[in-house]
């Protein structure tokens, strides 16, 4: 893998995929989502759940006799402690919460534990509860937290914090030996863990910047699974039957981003001429295989509630009428702006290029992550090539409420979490209704009412166009058993084993 | 970074004065200069870290991250405060010992350089005894036998050495000796299996190894080694047997060597105690300078091998805009430099016979 963005192991804290792999093996949540099927939730600390009938109150049974591996017992006080961190802390994993209402003066009163084995956690104000619920299996930061061990290290009020980035105090599968940054993380196995003993004894996960290394080292088989691959080796390997790549799609899209704080982009006729100088299934087919699928709809693939491609295509005339019309028949100059790594780039060039077609000359400027997301959250930027939406529950609001709610337009609001903001794209009647679809508790009429909302979200021609939903491609030796790589990337490490007929390696370890 | 240490520090034998020895006034005067010249490359280090369009801040909170989140850490990193009172803070620090928390890792910086840097030092130190052990001579040889097929022979060794980008080299490295020879282990300092086996004292992976008299992860790490270190030593020996061949052709076309050789004395006497020692004090420079180098990280190397060390921790310090990471380590490679100076100056004082008198 590679450990670039491992920055802190603190749940509480923790940002991007990569991390939150780590932490569900060393954690447990109160509940889990099925790989294979997401929509399917399983008990994990809670055996049982039940929601009461205005839709606001969540009620977890924890299982009885689960130790930390400090060999503290599992309560109710610890989850609701976990829980109410996660807010105090404010801290990258508060947003999505803070987003359902809770705030630092209401937590200790609405996340709650009526008896040493019950959680309740009271919603500020109207949700979806299944929606709720998928954050707190998909999301991977409600994990339980030895509160007393993580309060004996607290420093300044920092709820632990501190010691949290380089260690861990959970009751999961495997207990974490070491972690060097950008280098190596060693876990162990959990022989008390309350699942049964997890069959690998030891996980190691290593670093590797370079995507040709990583493949030399899985082709020898020194490696069992390696991610973050450059396309190349990843088709490379496909074809050795050692081994398997699985393709994980992801909630999260590739996208091509206009901001409508600029004059040209806040006519419509300009947004759609753009919509119409994108040449999605050329994207799709040569630059994004093993990145993404075609993707038009800002829900992500595959959920009951998604509309079926709108299928737009590259159509240079029909731009260049359209450009016609807004009063910019030879064009404009403005930039593009995109990540310099793959497969940003050759998007972006690719957009460039027929963008150009139609008189757009887009100067692409290249930058790292926050170079380049650090100006989309000023909304100092005019075209991004980008990736986003959340999409990490299986619900159509968590795409939606990353990539198109704006509740508040104003450069004060700084609603810098919501991309909608972002782009300055705003419509009233679509927040309402996304709200509103949210609460609706007919699942059938909630959803038609989320058909309805990308109906008029094309209609009104976005700011932000989507292009290719992120796939994710795990390469895994065939030795290894009961990998299932998660969408939501909490891959559950316990049940993985090896079958190594040589057993020429002694600590049957594994590595990433 | 390595052509601009090598331009700054070539300079170092010209400004020499060559009669003078080192008076303990000058000592005095040298740490003083020493001194300055670190405060300087810390305050440039430090604003133009500042101004970098990297936002640090967006790295901890992550991309989704609201406003609120934002501002806390922002605050918390101190950034609200004035440019010269966050230098201030950082200096005061510095006067205690204290570099600072690293973003990347969470821990005091120096406690993350104390880790990274002997991976590098171990890699760099077998390099340079490669690269010295093998260029020098080859150099001479070359010098000695100018225009024959040997000559010719170092020459395209060494303009190999120099051209190849490192990075291809180090990949064809894996791919030969490791992929399908098997003869070398791959990318890190150890197989997955033996890793943590050892406990850590120096940091130097053969070192633990020994202390611990575990035989098999000391040949398993030597055997990680060996590759990245041969491919920097070739890169280096390539440097150091170019000058060596340029020094001791300088020295060859001397009188004094023709006196020699009309002397009678034998070949071998006549390269080795005449050209050849005179030469020394300038080679030294050279092979210090080429240590230094390697020293600083091979970033290159470090990433083909996932060799974690310190060229990798400066880089990825960099691209998060871990400022106090990034000070710590430009605070290494200044003190490196300083000692290297040092040391070369000392030796030349043992080396140079002219300095003595």
């Amino acid at each position: 893998m590679n450990m670039n963005n491992l920055l802190t192991l603190d749940p509480a804290a923790m940002t991007g995929n990569d991390i939150v792999g780590i932490v569900v093996n060393l954690y447990d949540p109160l509940i889990e989502l099925d790989p294979q099927q997401l929509t399917n939730m399983r008990p994990a600390l809670a055996t049982s759940w039940e929601v009461n009938d205005a839709g606001n109150l969540l009620t977890f049974h924890l299982r009885e006799g689960v130790k930390f591996h400090s060999g503290n017992p599992v309560t109710a006080d610890d989850v609701v402690w976990s829980m109410r961190r996660i807010i105090h802390l404010n801290l990258a994993q508060a947003s999505v919460w803070k987003s359902y209402g809770f705030t630092k003066k209401n937590v200790d009163e609405m996340v709650r534990a009526p008896s040493p084995n019950t959680v309740e956690i009271q919603l500020p104000k109207p949700n979806d509860p299944k929606l709720v619920i998928y954050s707190l299996a998909a999301l991977g930061s409600v994990v339980a937290l030895d509160s007393k061990t993580v309060q004996a290290h607290e420093v300044n009020g920092d709820w632990g914090n501190r010691w949290l980035t380089t260690n861990e105090a959970g009751s999961g599968p495997f207990r974490l030996d070491s972690w060097q940054a950008k280098d190596v993380l060693n876990m162990s196995r959990n022989p008390q863990y309350w699942r049964g003993e997890p069959r690998l004894s030891r996980v190691v996960f290593r670093h590797f910047q370079e995507s040709q290394t990583l493949r030399l080292m899985i082709e020898k088989g020194d490696l069992d699974i390696a991610n973050n691959m450059a396309v190349s080796d990843v088709t490379a390997l496909s074809h050795d039957p050692a081994m398997v790549v699985d393709q994980v799609k992801k909630g999260t899209l590739y996208y091509v981003a206009m901001s409508m704080k600029e004059p040209h982009f806040a006519n419509p006729k300009v947004r759609e001429a753009v919509r119409y100088l994108i040449d999605y299934q050329g994207i799709g087919k040569a630059l994004m295989t093993g990145y993404g699928i075609v993707h038009q709809r800002p829900i992500q693939v595959g959920m009951p509630a998604t509309l079926p491609d709108p299928g737009y295509k590259l159509d240079i005339p029909r731009a260049r009428a359209l450009l016609a019309e807004a009063g910019y028949p030879d064009g404009f100059d403005t930039t593009l702006r995109v990540l310099a790594d793959q497969p940003f780039l050759n998007i972006a060039i690719a957009v460039q290029s027929t963008l150009m077609q139609a008189g757009i000359r887009a100067k692409i400027v290249t930058g790292t992550g926050n170079q380049i997301y650090g100006a989309m959250r000023e909304r100092k930027f005019a075209m991004l090539v980008g990736r986003g939406g959340s999409g990490v529950e299986p619900h159509p609001h968590s795409s939606l409420r990353s990539l198109v709610y704006n509740p508040d337009n104003s450069d004060e609001a700084r609603l810098t979490n919501f991309q909608g903001w972002r782009t300055g794209f705003y419509d009233k009647q679509l927040n309402t209704d996304i709200d509103q679809a949210l609460l609706e508790r007919d699942p059938e009429k909630q959803k038609q009412d989320y058909f309805a909302i990308q109906e008029r979200y094309d209609a009104l021609i976005p700011a932000l166009v989507p292009v290719s939903q992120m796939v994710d491609s795990i390469v895994v030796r065939t030795d290894v058993k009961n990998y299932l790589p998660h969408p939501s990337a909490t891959t559950f490490l316990r049940d993985v084993y090896k079958v190594d007929a040589a057993d020429a390696k002694p600590a049957g370890g594994k590595g990433l | 970074m390595t052509t601009q240490a090598h331009t700054t520090q070539t300079r170092t034998p010209q400004t020499r004065t060559w009669h003078s020895g080192i008076p303990a006034g000058r000592i005095g005067k040298r740490l003083v200069q020493v001194a300055v010249t670190l405060f300087g490359l810390l305050l440039l280090t430090f604003f133009i870290g500042r101004v970098m369009p990297v936002d640090p801040v967006l790295a901890i909170v992550g991309p989704d991250a609201d406003h609120s989140t934002y501002q806390q850490v922002y605050h918390q990193l101190g950034f609200d405060k004035p440019l010269w009172t966050q230098f201030g803070i950082y200096l005061s620090g510095l006067a205690h010992g204290d570099l600072g928390n690293a973003l990347l890792t969470g821990k005091p910086v120096t406690q993350d350089i104390l880790r990274v840097f002997p991976a590098t030092m171990e890699l760099a130190t077998l390099a340079i005894l490669l690269g010295a052990g093998v260029g020098i001579p080859l150099g001479v040889l070359a010098a000695a036998k100018r225009n024959s097929i040997a000559d010719y022979g170092v020459r395209i060794i060494s303009l190999a050495g120099y051209s190849t980008p490192i990075f291809w080299v180090g990949m064809m490295g894996l791919l030969v000796f490791y992929a399908w020879l098997g003869w070398v282990g791959g990318a890190g300092r150890l197989d997955f299996s033996l890793d943590g086996q050892v406990t850590r004292h120096s940091g130097f992976m053969l070192v633990d190894a020994l202390i611990a008299g575990n035989g098999e992860v000391f040949r398993n790490a030597l055997n990680h080694l060996i590759l990245p270190a041969s491919l920097l030593g070739f890169h280096s020996l390539a440097y150091i047997s170019r000058m060596t061949r340029s020094f001791m052709l300088a020295q060859l076309s001397q009188e004094f060597i023709i006196t020699a050789r009309v002397k009678g004395l034998s070949e071998w006497d006549v390269l080795w105690n005449h050209a050849f020692r005179n030469i020394l004090v300038q080679l030294l420079t050279v092979v210090a300078l080429a240590y230094g180098s390697l020293l600083e990280g091979a970033v290159l190397i470090e990433t083909v091998f996932s060799w974690p060390g310190f060229g990798s921790y400066l880089t990825s310090s960099l691209m998060l805009g871990d400022m106090n990471a990034v000070m710590g380590c430009v605070l290494v490679v200044g003190m490196i430099f300083v000692v290297l100076n040092l040391l070369s100056d000392l030796l030349y004082q043992v080396f140079d016979p002219r300095t003595k008198v």
